[in-house]
């Protein structure tokens, strides 16, 4: 019997085809802006743990102080103290790369009034394994002509930006000499000058976005910056690279343990770590994505409402009709509920695949043209989850926008309705 | 046993304010097989009285009772079965549905007492086919003469095999040479298919048709008279 009250509403939905048509469409509209507002906070979170994962991969974590991931330091990076020992030591570990920073007096060349260019500045010491093992790190750093990274035999070396080249007033190859703590001083000779920042690489890689004063940074071995402050409580991040065969949320909880139980204050932070951050942060901007589209859900189904009162009263005769011949009052009911679902569904169809379809080329637009740091993309998500929610949805939109037209039609007594004019 | 029995009916509306008697004590009996019109002058309660006999309604006081059922005493869904089962109904507004074409029109009645589909689509093309409309099945009713809707509401009517055939004017929307037609099929299948048949009519050659003439006015019985 049900199927054949789904023949009789969906024939009345195309016996009135421009009615139809119009409440269909103010469902469509709501659906496919949910499925839009959806679906893109999806490919935001895709592109966000893309990123993660690039710089991550499954075998790597990284130690920062304890309090940059829990949200009490707002400052960005901060630095802290740790045995690069015992974290070598901890089971499972198998390459330790760590940045440290310091501020230091720098003197460079002369300008042409003669006079000597120094100053303070943020000196950052990088570990030769995090050029040669993490390169994600560094991201792709354009030096000029002649200039190089620094490497694992560089001595006394020092890169800089171009900016802070021309504020020390030193060449490729000049020296510029940095003075650590007590008498440590060393003489650096300029090995490589990264490029003026452009915008786009301004953005990019580790080196980058380690600090906001980063045109400043001289980036020097991790060999002179121990010589320079042999006490190594300036740590600005350490990444962790783990042996085959070992959970990296095992190691890293083994690493913390054995750096706290020696006074570090840091936390080990995995990718799930950072996923789970960001997985927490999408889902508040979904729930407020998905409240604006509410809104126009609702406006869809007062749309079906209105659209179902008008059947209802237009098709008074029908009903007494109906009821005349046999129906009862839930196979009326039945009927015009059905009939109202299947206007919510259809617009639930074409809205999700109209908001899929608007999306897939949104997202393409952005990967084309948008300019995102090279090998970051944003991915286009049709969640099977999300089609089927909005499918049901949409069903359920309509047949309860139409709850209160088709009992009102339903309870309508024969006499009445078949008098009906 | 009388196929309808009616008993000291009345039937009290309430129009806003005003309490309408429609009906005011009326007895009425008929048999199965009887052909019986019910004639009368606008208000005279013939509406109600089709309605009463019909099981569209129960009455204000009285007892109305259908093959010994007591409409009275039927929950409304029971009321509802009851007459899909016993009662066809023949509009003078035809009263077909616009949006279903002619054999779903029939196959109608036969839905809400769950027959299946292909049971249903035989039949519903059976009766079109005794009707004369063999042709016109797939046809909606916009796309049918006056008379040809009729036919379909005829057998429509006759969808779930009922006891009572009751006519509310039949004939009332249709021209004269139509309605004669539309008459003669009506008489021919209630003696074919021993159908009892109740025709509400204002129409004297409609009337001509009964067995038996059932005058009302002001919601009484005037007159009964046998046809010869």
């Amino acid at each position: 019997m049900l199927r054949e009250f789904f023949r009789l509403a969906g024939q009345n939905v195309l016996h009135r085809k421009l009615r139809s048509i119009l409440a269909v469409l103010g469902v469509l509209i709501g659906i496919m802006a949910v499925v839009i507002l959806i679906s893109f906070g999806l490919s935001l979170k895709g592109l966000m743990t893309g990123e993660v994962a690039k710089v991550f991969g499954v075998d790597t974590f990284m130690v920062m102080d304890q309090d940059v991931m829990s949200g009490k330091h707002s400052g960005g990076m901060k630095e802290f103290g740790l045995n690069l020992e015992t974290l070598k030591g901890v089971d499972g570990v198998k390459t330790v790369a760590a940045v440290r920073q310091r501020t230091a007096f720098v003197e460079g060349g002369t300008n042409g009034e003669g006079n000597v260019q120094q100053g303070f500045m943020p000196v950052m010491g990088l570990s030769p394994e995090l050029l040669t093992d993490f390169a994600a790190f560094t991201g792709d750093l354009v030096f000029e002509e002649g200039g190089r990274q620094i490497t694992g035999t560089d001595v006394d070396a020092a890169v800089l930006r171009r900016e802070l080249a021309d504020r020390l007033g030193a060449k490729l190859g000049d020296t510029i000499l940095i003075a650590g703590e007590k008498s440590n001083e060393i003489t650096a000779t300029v090995i490589g000058i990264l490029a003026a920042s452009d915008e786009k690489q301004e953005e990019q890689g580790f080196a980058s976005s380690m600090s906001s004063s980063s045109s400043d940074t001289i980036y020097v071995p991790y060999a002179t910056m121990d010589r320079l402050w042999p006490e190594g409580n300036d740590f600005l991040v350490t990444v962790v690279r783990i042996l085959p065969g070992y959970d990296v949320d095992d190691v890293a909880d083994r690493a913390e343990v054995a750096l706290k139980a020696e006074g570090s204050r840091v936390s080990a932070i995995t990718s799930s770590d950072i996923t789970s951050v960001i997985d927490q942060m999408m889902s508040y901007i979904n729930i407020f994505l998905a409240g604006l589209a509410g809104i126009s859900l609702l406006v869809g189904g007062v749309g079906v409402m209105n659209t179902m009162f008008t059947s209802v009263l237009e098709r008074t005769k029908d009903i007494g009709v109906m009821k005349a011949v046999g129906a009862k009052n839930r196979h009326v009911l039945a009927i015009f509920l059905i009939e109202s679902g299947l206007i919510g569904f259809l617009g639930g169809v074409i809205g999700t695949a109209l908001g899929l379809g608007i999306t897939a080329a949104a997202c393409w637009g952005i990967n084309t043209f948008a300019g995102l740091p090279a090998g970051a993309s944003f991915p286009f998500v049709a969640s099977p989850t999300l089609i089927l929610a909005t499918l049901f949805g949409a069903f359920a939109l309509g047949a309860v926008s139409g709850l209160w037209p088709a009992r009102r039609g339903a309870r309508m007594p024969v006499v009445d309705a078949l008098r009906y004019e | 046993m009388p196929l309808l029995d009616l008993k000291g009916i009345v039937k009290d509306y309430e129009l806003g304010k005003t309490v309408v008697h429609a009906v005011r004590g009326l007895d009425l009996t008929i048999d199965r097989g009887e052909i019986v019109a019910i004639m009368g002058p606008s208000g005279s309660g013939k509406s109600t009285l089709m309605h009463l006999l019909g099981a569209l309604d129960t009455p204000s006081a009285g007892t109305a009772s259908l093959e010994g059922h007591n409409l009275h005493e039927l929950s409304e869904n029971e009321l509802v079965t009851l007459r899909g089962k016993k009662v066809g109904f023949v509009f003078q507004t035809f009263n077909l549905i616009q949006s279903l074409t002619a054999q779903k029109n029939v196959e109608l009645p036969m839905i809400f007492q769950g027959v299946r589909k292909s049971a249903r689509a035989e039949r519903a093309r059976a009766l079109l086919e005794k009707v004369g409309l063999g042709e016109r099945m797939k046809h909606r009713p916009n796309e049918l003469s006056g008379g040809e809707r009729q036919r379909v509401a005829i057998a429509r009517a006759l969808a779930n095999d009922p006891e009572i055939l009751l006519a509310d004017e039949p004939t009332g929307n249709l021209d004269s040479e139509t309605g004669a037609t539309i008459l003669e099929l009506l008489k021919k299948l209630s003696i074919d298919e021993g159908k009892t048949m109740i025709l509400i009519t204002h129409d004297p050659d409609a009337a001509a048709i009964a067995h038996r003439i059932v005058r009302l006015r002001d919601g009484r019985v005037v007159q009964e008279v046998r046809n010869a």
